[in-house]
């Protein structure tokens, strides 16, 4: 695979120009561009039209987005008509969205950051935040290596590649770490910062936590817990300038 | 909020430009989870307690959000810089309020830029359309980039701002004690009611509920007997 190291940098930027019409799309052209140089000199036509192919509409979670990028690069080197070309990549957008969705957002990242959060709290500073950058960072640049790889080995049977890889199994895995780490974090979290509040502060921070779960799930997507927050701080700054 | 040198506020809003960037842009290396913003922001300033306190506290609203499509969130990277800059050199129990405050509205402004960069990105798109059409590379080349610059603009624009508008509350609003402390009871309680918003909303019905309320029943022991 040649320009496989320089496709796989521009993937750390395959958001760079996202936006409403194409959203990934520009960005999977300019990731795409060393891996089709050599389409080039073999064959120019086909090299301009799979360059236009590759800006078209694309989403799918950047972390995954190797997988379609490989697989489409080989497809265009094996000459598999266009049309088709591009029903892969429509094809890939959902399953490549909800695997990768799962995979670091709901996933490995909350994990992470559960454990992190937990560690700061225990005083371990900054070993804490540094173990979160590097690990988190190395799983990431592994699975990019590997999308990619996977992905032009794969070419158009990239979706049987996807079934039959650690994913499906991995995300079903890291939900359940994600949700132990998160639960862990929170009351650790909530003693650290009330315990030089006394009880009275304690308390009311508490009960304010507990309101404000329950209007947001009532209210909610409108009131979000940044406004609930916002507004109890307004009213707290109305009933002290009224003296109260 | 520290008095800074010149040098230091520039080095400040590079660190808010970085982490505006790595939400979406570039790199997304968690540079602009609040934990890590913070705390390296924090440190800038010379005040890393006020940094931790504060990424941990906007870590915990970052926990209600999920990334996920084109879902519109805030932009906590250079709210937690900016939060962390007005925080540092006090006691957190009376910065943390205010600095929260202003963070907040920060993150929300910072959420809207985002959706005016991305209407910028379709225009700019659109405008080279011909190009694109005919699939020349360095079209593909300027948008990338333009797209870039167009978000780190935005990224040090809201620092700066954020910057300057902590500025003039440490300067200009002062609060007593009382309220001070009030309003950081707030922050805590509405940052404990998103990451338990988001916690839930994560978990669903199923095992991961199950798996939540473990890690609870275990850190309400550690926090107990640490």
């Amino acid at each position: 695979m040649t320009g496989g190291w320089r496709a796989l940098l521009r993937l750390y930027a395959v958001q760079g120009t996202w936006n409403y019409e194409r959203m990934l799309g520009v960005g999977m052209g300019y990731a795409a561009e060393p891996l089709l140089e050599d389409l080039k000199t073999v064959d120019p036509v086909r090299h301009s039209e799979a360059v236009v192919r590759s800006t078209e509409f694309f989403n799918c979670n950047p972390n995954l987005a190797g997988l379609a990028l490989g697989a489409t690069a080989r497809a265009e080197y094996e000459a598999v008509p266009g049309a088709q070309i591009a029903r892969l990549r429509t094809a890939l957008c959902s399953p490549l969205g909800a695997l990768g969705d799962e995979l670091f957002w709901t996933g490995a990242v909350p994990a992470l950051i559960g454990l992190a959060l937990a560690a700061v709290v225990l005083g371990a500073g900054w070993w804490a935040i540094g173990g979160l950058l590097v690990i988190y960072n190395l799983f990431r640049l592994g699975t990019g290596i590997w999308a990619l790889r996977t992905g032009y080995d794969a070419g158009m049977k990239v979706g049987s590649a996807i079934a039959a890889s650690w994913v499906p199994r991995a995300v079903g895995r890291i939900g359940l770490v994600a949700g132990f780490t998160i639960g862990l974090a929170i009351p650790m979290v909530a003693v650290w910062f009330l315990r030089g509040f006394g009880w009275a502060g304690g308390l009311g921070a508490a009960a304010l936590g507990a309101v404000g779960v329950a209007v947001t799930r009532w209210f909610g997507p409108w009131l979000t817990s940044v406004r609930f927050t916002l507004i109890a701080m307004l009213l707290l700054l109305v009933f002290r300038w009224m003296g109260l | 909020m520290s008095e800074l040198p010149p040098y230091g506020l520039v080095i400040l809003i590079a660190w808010g430009t970085l982490t505006a960037l790595d939400l979406v842009s570039v790199p997304q290396g968690l540079l602009s989870r609040p934990l890590v913003a913070g705390s390296v922001a924090g440190w800038l300033a010379g005040d890393l307690e006020a940094g931790i306190r504060v990424g941990v506290l906007f870590e915990c609203f970052a926990l209600d959000v999920l990334p996920i499509g084109a879902v519109r969130y805030p932009d906590y990277g250079p709210a937690t810089v900016v939060a962390t800059a007005l925080a540092a050199g006090a006691p957190w129990e009376f910065g943390l309020g205010p600095s929260v405050a202003l963070g907040l509205v920060l993150a929300i402004l910072g959420g809207w830029s985002l959706q005016y960069v991305r209407r910028w990105n379709a225009r700019a798109i659109q405008q080279r359309a011909a190009a694109l059409a005919a699939g020349e590379g360095s079209a593909i080349r300027l948008l990338q980039y333009g797209g870039l610059v167009r978000d780190g603009v935005r990224g040090a624009a809201l620092t700066s701002v954020g910057l300057a508008v902590a500025a003039m509350i440490a300067l200009h609003v002062p609060l007593d004690r009382r309220t001070a402390v009030g309003l950081s009871l707030i922050a805590i309680g509405g940052a404990i009611s998103a990451a338990v918003s988001g916690a839930l909303r994560s978990a669903g019905q199923g095992a991961r509920l199950r798996w939540l309320i473990g890690g609870v029943g275990v850190g309400l022991l550690v926090a107990i007997l640490a």
